[in-house]
């Protein structure tokens, strides 16, 4: 579909223009005012470049300091193990349920289908108070735990129909030849499946990490000062008189930094986890 | 041959069915996601009584109200100017979302220089790794009416900018939707892009072009027609996403000026964890649920039909 008309080239350049500048701009502001001082940002324009890039700002933020009284290092370490947990965990359990619905034509596989389609898209308001009495009886919201079975509950059907997804698309042949060499589901799966699906965990690594990290809801209502995340504490900082607006910008940066990096250097997961999760894969 | 094929399927679900060792197997399989949809449908079960029930303090009350809770929330001005701003949500965050993500990928299709597909791609869809808080915290800077980002920009272009975005009342929530619109766009690119890429979708356009049709006709009347599932897919995401916004409202506004920027889901917090109302909480939370499952169900049944194809 390529074309070479002079009306298309200019469209094309001033779409670029208008994206890069709407685009950039955000990710600007927020490099840009997390370098200043606290009297820069308040005496100059939001967009006038730093006089003398404060580095130590990341460390304010990351360890607190006299005005800064969220130190990110709590949260960052609280959201690390919430979410490499959750992620291990249901890309494991969802390469099991996953290879299920992909495998099986039967009518409760069929049921199970319809069961995770609905759970995949479940607003988490409609669920929220019982987790959170749950949480609270059972002693578990004073421990990552609480936060990693509520996020399970809510991430393992996505995980499910992310990597039945992914093997619904691989060959067959070598399953059949191993079944008929009389190796059980369990084997072919462990031996055969899981091995060439690496890059498909990969993938919904990513996606179930990003959305874990970045999840907010739930957060908010089951974390306690003891299991507070990333973004409950970055929230804390907003319109807040504890946290000058260069350090919060540059917790800002503390908290997109992990999944940003995935992003830039794992794009291509990323787009494939997406474009399985919309069931286009 | 499709005889011999159902045939194979068929035999193959039988040997899955049968024997003992399969039960042990299917339980491996399928156990781990059982018990998690078993505790989430039960929740979801859960809160529906809790809806009905009258727990109206920190301790739990399950006696039965029947939809006082409803009617309760029905009286409220607050409760109907939430469901106008939902509204607002539904409509102006997907329709210009959707429209704007096809325009620009048949514009990269076109795209005359090389480059310029990966180029975008990457600057549009990096949002999608960063959470709504810092995005919302970000774009509170760019809306401060005093010396924010917007107001700057326009006063150095001569222009003296009268807007105060997310603190004018009538117009708040649109600014908030532009977040979302901005945070979504790349997403939406991405998928309206692998569905233009079907080698069908591209030789229609071929023989449209050899017909002469101009770049605007081929796009109307060939290419949306047979992308409809592909936006029929992003339409029915982006509802979701939207009828569930919590986060930009919560971070950016808390619901105000006022309430003018309210939602069910921040209501939700406020009536369940400020006001302690547990069960008119739990019911708006039903109401999200019956909103969003009138999305969720269609969608569920496409996928259904594919994957079991």
């Amino acid at each position: 579909m390529k074309s070479k008309s002079t009306t298309l080239k200019i469209t094309v350049i001033v779409v670029l223009v208008a994206l890069t500048v709407a685009y950039l701009l955000p990710i600007y502001v927020m490099i840009d005012n997390s370098l200043k001082t606290l009297p820069e940002i308040q005496q100059r324009t939001y967009m006038a470049f730093p006089l003398r890039p404060q580095f130590q700002n990341y460390m304010s933020a990351l360890f607190g300091s006299r005005d800064f009284l969220i130190p990110m290092q709590r949260p960052i370490i609280n959201s690390t193990i919430i979410t490499v947990s959750v992620t291990l965990l249901t890309a494991f359990f969802g390469g099991l349920g996953g290879f299920y619905l992909s495998r099986s034509r039967s009518t409760f596989s069929r049921v199970i289908f319809v069961l995770v389609g609905i759970a995949l898209y479940l607003p988490y308001q409609a669920v929220i108070i019982p987790l959170t009495t749950i949480t609270a009886r059972s002693g578990l919201a004073n421990s990552h735990l609480g936060l990693i079975l509520s996020y399970m509950i809510i991430n393992l059907p996505l995980a499910s129909v992310l990597m039945g997804t992914f093997f619904l698309s691989f060959p067959r042949e070598l399953e059949e030849a191993a079944q008929v060499d009389g190796a059980s589901k369990i084997q072919i799966f462990f031996r055969i499946v899981l091995p060439i699906s690496l890059p498909a965990y990969a993938s919904v690594a990513i996606l179930i990490f990003t959305q874990v990290w970045n999840e907010f809801f739930i957060a908010l209502t089951l974390s306690t000062p003891k299991t507070q995340t990333v973004q409950v504490a970055m929230a804390m900082t907003q319109g807040s008189t504890i946290s000058p607006y260069n350090l919060q910008m540059a917790a800002s940066l503390l908290t997109v930094a992990v999944p940003l990096l995935f992003f830039l250097f794992l794009g291509r997961y990323f787009v494939r986890g997406i474009l399985a999760g919309a069931l286009k894969g | 041959m499709i005889s011999e094929a159902t045939k194979a399927i068929s035999t193959k679900a039988q040997k899955w069915r049968t024997g003992r060792a399969a039960v042990g197997e299917f339980l491996v399989f399928t156990l781990p996601l059982l018990v998690f949809l078993l505790i989430l449908y039960g929740t979801l079960f859960w809160n529906f009584y809790v809806s009905m029930a009258n727990w109206v303090s920190t301790a739990a009350d399950y006696t039965f109200t029947g939809l006082k809770w409803y009617n309760y929330l029905i009286s409220q001005s607050r409760f109907w100017i939430d469901v106008q701003n939902n509204l607002k949500w539904l409509t102006l965050g997907v329709v210009p979302t959707i429209v704007v993500a096809i325009l620009l990928a048949y514009l990269l299709e076109l795209a005359p220089f090389r480059g310029v597909e990966s180029y975008v791609r990457t600057l549009i869809l990096y949002p999608v790794a960063m959470s709504f808080v810092v995005t919302g915290t970000i774009w509170s800077w760019l809306y401060q009416p005093d010396r924010g980002v917007f107001n700057t920009l326009l006063g150095s272009l001569g222009i003296h900018s009268t807007l105060r975005y997310t603190s004018d009342p009538t117009s708040a929530t649109y600014w908030l939707i532009l977040i979302f619109i901005w945070q979504y766009l790349g997403f939406s690119v991405i998928i309206i892009q692998s569905s233009l890429r079907t080698s069908e979708l591209q030789e229609m356009v071929e023989a449209a072009t050899v017909d002469g049709a101009s770049k605007l006709r081929i796009l109307v009347s060939v290419i949306v027609p047979n992308i409809r599932s592909g936006i029929l897919v992003l339409v029915s995401l982006l509802l979701i996403s939207t009828l569930k916004v919590f986060d930009i409202v919560w971070i950016v506004t808390r619901t105000g000026p006022g309430v003018a920027t309210d939602v069910l889901a921040t209501n939700m917090i406020v009536t369940a964890y400020d006001q302690r109302l547990a069960s008119a909480g739990a019911a708006i939370g039903v109401i999200i649920f019956l909103m969003a499952f009138i999305i969720i169900i269609p969608y569920t049944i496409y996928a259904l039909k594919k994957w079991f194809e």
